[in-house]
């Protein structure tokens, strides 16, 4: 027994030690970068231009490895903050105040600026998207905002006017009701849907309001206009039908072997009129064939306006290799990876120029592309805006609670009117917590709530704001359309 | 000798090592930390290698939250509904394994199993060769399924079976978890596919039926729930008279019809306050007319006896008042329903049926757990001697499962209750995450995933580890009742 056990153990060893050896790191004569990220073809292109692009700017050779097996927020977190996470991350929308606040991502502001890839280089509505409390922690790799995609084939096949490219609720309600009547036999279950799902976000923007007040101290929601949209929103889903509820959606994302796959193929095939989706639905719909598309402006209720947001890439603050991994950065701004950008049918290329390019208007293999992206190259720069984050509740968090109480609203569990209320309630407790466990957060909370009084006594006079006094990037734009500004903002 | 007893133990504690630093590496360090962190205002964001902010003992701060978070009741709600299924779970386990034991001794009964497999198998499959594999080919593609599983259980006497009864429990969680969202699937499912021919031919018969016929059901569901309170209430008499049940135990077996019944009232227009006021009368009425009737020696017995039976009964008794009261408030809006065409649940998409398509899917699991194996290897263990005496006394086979099985599986029956209470209150996390996430409208998420949330969304560990060990604190406590209430026939 005891041979038997020291056996054990000495092969334990051995075979621990073999795999040690083994390890890619140690295989590799350079440096090698690890990128948690989706494994695709564009990602695997995109290591090779930039290992081409180090080659060219004399820079020393780096390997790039996908680690598409730790994507997950959890896992992101978990690692990061035990001092193993990856190189580079992909970083959403949603996770990069979070992973920003907790220091796992290395200050990139001063390089940045150096090296040609500060938020100056991208657009200006992503300012705020790309930095965190007023540091850079990393570069956006594609950016933009969901349009709605038309299949006009199937518009023609039910006899239904197209949408004009800037369009109103109303008429999305009109156009709607008319193809699920035409699309969906009568006395049956309803298979066909005028769209997958519509922004709420945006919706309640195109109102005048936003989820937060202009330095975004308090959530703002009880209030008639959020009503009169959750009304619409109920009526659309429960009573006309315009579009699934959620668990058909996510019934219909477990049919697929891809997240998402399936709105695709019910796009393709008639089933969906419309898909609301940034740019990147293009690399979904390309392998489908060639149908007959238009792309038109998300529809408003009085004030056009689209979410304009990025995805990230960041440094880890433990990397091994910084100063590669910032390179790969400054790659992220370079001619090269735009155009792969604009080739591939990514979303928007993150330098504004390469959206004039010809590799964007005009991809030589898809011709019946072009108009749509000309309208592309328009749209997201002049309606985009960047979506309100607190610094009190984390954006995941208040997806997440849109989320629960819009599922509340359809599931008859809250009325319009309640929903509003408790949405305001959950996000204003979510923000009195984080005053009281952050000292320093408590009294910024202090200072921008004394601002948001003067707006509210200035608003409540008629008189106008100064520019600085506003936080929430919608209520910047939404100020200066409205000539409540003192002043016109610099760009 | 002393010395060679040494070289043993060491050696031995050699090979416990690994086991022991694993345990405290991954499992007791971990556990201690949680229950410091969940006095501390650990935030990750704030408190990690990165930050070097100090870390705040906040004493019971997080508890008194926790307590006062509205999604908190809401969740924890939510985890005991869908506890609710346990008493279904375990009797389905014990039904599996009485089944499988007697498919195993059934040999005389081949002949007619084989002739009624060969009938389903002819039929189902003439039926999938006529009409395909649309709307009611489900249905014969089930048959087709049913008379080959049949056929090969008796073929192998009984070995088919187990294995089949034991799949669920050794298929990956996740992805049975996709499965089952595709058999939920509102439109293409199999389980609305084969659900829609029936209920069109529900809607098509109740549309023949004279407009009446919308009292019928509320009617026969009203007798039936009359009848079975009436049955809980003599029970509880008798059992009280008999000194079977003390003044806990009695309250237990009312609230049982109380809580149906006052839900009811509420679904038929009562007001919530009536409906409690008239739910209570009625508790504090019965409770006190019972209590008050002396006992035929006159004895106080402990106030707690026989609680845990009326628990027990209470869990078969709610789900099952609740679907008769639920019966009784549908009925009469049943015939313009059948007009309009009755259509299949959206069951993970309709708040009200998330919860129960979850409930399914766990006792589809369940059945064929390892509850299963230790009901079958409990069953194997009962000697054939009592059964032998009980036939020559003349004992039907309901006597023989009451006086001799039951009695028998207790110490299995209290081991597997306690467990199925343990995975129940941790569970629901990695179901709810995988089907659902936790919708529609919070309707499936539990304090598993509510835990998750808070840890991992919005970073606030300590607050997170408090609701871990409010979660402990609840396993204990059932635990405690279930060992203090739960094993009256192990001890007997």
């Amino acid at each position: 027994m005891k041979s038997l056990f020291l056996v054990v153990t000495l092969a334990l060893v051995i075979m621990s030690a073999l795999l040690h050896w083994t390890a890619p790191d140690r295989a590799s004569p350079v440096p090698v970068l690890y990128w948690v990220t989706q494994d695709d073809e564009v990602k695997r292109e995109t290591i090779e231009l930039f290992k081409q692009w180090l080659h060219d700017h004399g820079h020393p050779p780096v390997d790039v490895r996908l680690d598409n097996s730790n994507s997950d927020q959890t896992k992101k977190i978990t690692q990061g903050l035990a001092g193993v996470g990856a190189d580079l991350f992909d970083v959403y929308p949603f996770q990069k105040d979070l992973f920003s606040s907790s220091g796992m991502f290395l200050d990139v502001t001063d390089v940045a600026k150096e090296r040609g890839f500060s938020p100056e280089a991208s657009y200006p509505a992503l300012k705020q998207e790309i930095l965190f409390e007023g540091r850079q922690y990393g570069f956006p790799r594609n950016t933009g905002g969901a349009v709605f995609w038309l299949n006009t084939e199937t518009f023609a096949r039910y006899g239904i006017p197209e949408p004009s490219f800037r369009w109103t609720w109303d008429e999305f309600e009109k156009l709607g009701t008319a193809f699920v009547t035409a699309a969906n036999p009568p006395g049956t279950r309803n298979r066909s849907y005028f769209v997958q799902s519509v922004p709420l976000i945006m919706l309640r923007r195109s109102l005048g309001l936003s989820i937060f007040n202009e330095t975004m101290t308090k959530a703002t929601l009880d209030d008639p206009r959020n009503a009169e949209l959750m009304r619409r929103y109920l009526r659309w889903v429960n009573e006309l039908h315009l579009m699934p509820t959620v668990a058909e959606q996510t019934a219909m994302a477990a049919s697929s072997s891809r997240p998402g796959d399936g709105f695709f193929y019910l796009f393709a095939t008639g089933r969906y009129a419309m898909l609301n989706l940034p740019r990147w639905a293009l690399i979904r719909l390309r392998p489908l064939g060639k149908l007959s598309m238009r792309i038109v402006e998300p529809f408003h209720g009085g004030f056009p306006n689209m979410d304009f947001s990025c995805g990230l890439i960041s440094v880890y603050a433990a990397s091994k290799h910084p100063e590669a991994a910032t390179r790969f950065l400054e790659f992220l701004a370079s001619e090269r990876f735009n155009l792969l950008v604009a080739r591939s049918g990514d979303s928007l290329p993150p330098i504004p120029k390469y959206v004039q390019s010809e590799a964007f208007l005009r991809p030589p293999d898809h011709p019946e592309e072009w108009a749509i992206q000309e309208a592309f190259s328009k749209m997201g720069p002049e309606l985009g805006i960047g979506y309100s984050r607190s610094p009190f509740v984390a954006l995941g968090t208040v997806f997440r609670v849109e989320s629960k109480i819009s599922q509340a609203v359809v599931a008859g569990r809250l009325s319009p009117e309640e929903a509003g209320r408790q949405e305001e309630e959950e996000l204003n407790a979510e923000i009195a917590l984080t005053i009281r466990v952050d000292e320093k957060m408590r009294q910024r909370h202090e200072a921008l709530t004394k601002i948001q009084v003067q707006i509210d006594q200035r608003r409540a006079l008629g008189q106008k704001v100064p520019l600085a006094w506003i936080t929430n990037p919608f209520y910047r734009v939404y100020y200066q359309a409205q000539g409540w500004l003192e002043e016109a903002p610099a760009s | 000798m002393k010395k060679s007893r040494s070289k043993g133990l060491l050696v031995g504690l050699m090979f416990i090592l690994p086991n022991v630093l694993g345990f405290g590496a991954f499992i007791l360090v971990p556990l201690l930390m949680s229950f410091g962190m969940a006095f501390t205002d650990w935030d990750f964001l704030r408190h990690n290698m990165f930050r070097d902010e100090p870390l705040n003992f906040v004493g019971f701060e997080n508890f008194v939250r926790l307590f006062t978070h509205p999604q908190f009741w809401h969740y924890l709600g939510n985890t005991f509904f869908l506890m609710l299924g346990l008493p279904f779970a375990i009797a389905g386990s014990l039904g599996a394994a009485l089944l499988l034991t007697r498919a195993g001794q059934a040999k005389h009964q081949i002949k007619p199993v084989m002739i009624l497999a060969t009938l389903i198998m002819i039929g189902s499959g003439l039926g999938l060769l006529q009409g395909g594999m649309a709307e009611n080919g489900v249905w014969f593609f089930f048959g087709l399924l049913t008379a080959i599983t049949l056929v090969a259980g008796v073929l192998t006497g009984g070995s088919v079976y187990r294995t089949l009864f034991y799949l669920p429990n050794f298929t990956a969680g996740v992805a049975t978890f996709v499965l089952w969202k595709k058999l939920y699937h509102p439109d293409t499912g199999p389980i609305n596919q084969g659900v829609a021919p029936l209920l069109d031919g529900l809607a098509a018969w109740i549309n023949q039926m004279p407009g009446a016929f919308g009292y019928g059901l509320p009617l026969v569901a009203g007798i039936v729930m009359v009848l079975v309170v009436g049955w809980q209430l003599r029970r509880l008499r008798r059992a009280w008279d008999l000194s079977e049940a003390g003044l806990v135990a009695l309250v237990a077996g009312t609230v049982a019809i109380v809580v149906p019944v006052g839900l009811m009232l509420g679904w038929f227009g009562l007001s919530a306050s009536a409906a409690v006021a008239g739910s209570t009368a009625g508790l504090v009425g019965f409770v006190g007319l019972t209590a008050r009737r002396l006992r035929p020696w006159g004895i106080p017995k402990p106030a707690d006896k026989g609680l845990g039976t009326e628990v027990a009964l209470a869990m078969l008794l709610i789900p099952g008042l609740l679907i008769l009261a639920g019966a009784m408030v549908v009925g009469p809006s049943l015939p313009a329903a059948a007009m309009a065409g009755l259509s299949a649940p959206d069951w993970l998409g309709d708040y009200h049926w998330a919860k129960p398509a979850l409930m399914m899917m766990m006792l589809w699991a369940a059945i064929g757990s390892n509850n299963m194996i230790l009901y079958l290897a409990g069953l194997s263990s009962i000697s054939p001697e009592l059964y032998e005496a009980a036939d020559m006394d003349g004992a039907t086979p309901r006597q023989r499962f009451w006086h001799i099985t039951w009695p028998q599986l207790a110490p299995v029956t209290f081991f597997i209750s306690i467990m199925s209470v343990i995975h129940g209150l941790q569970g629901g996390f990695e179901m709810a995450r995988t089907m659902t996430l936790g919708g529609p409208a919070g309707a499936t998420t539990t304090l598993s995933y509510f835990i998750y949330i808070e840890g991992f969304e919005t970073g606030r560990i300590g607050y997170a580890s408090a609701v871990a060990w409010v979660l402990f604190a609840l396993v204990f406590v059932l635990s405690i009742f279930n060992f203090r209430y739960g094993n009256r026939h192990v001890q007997d």
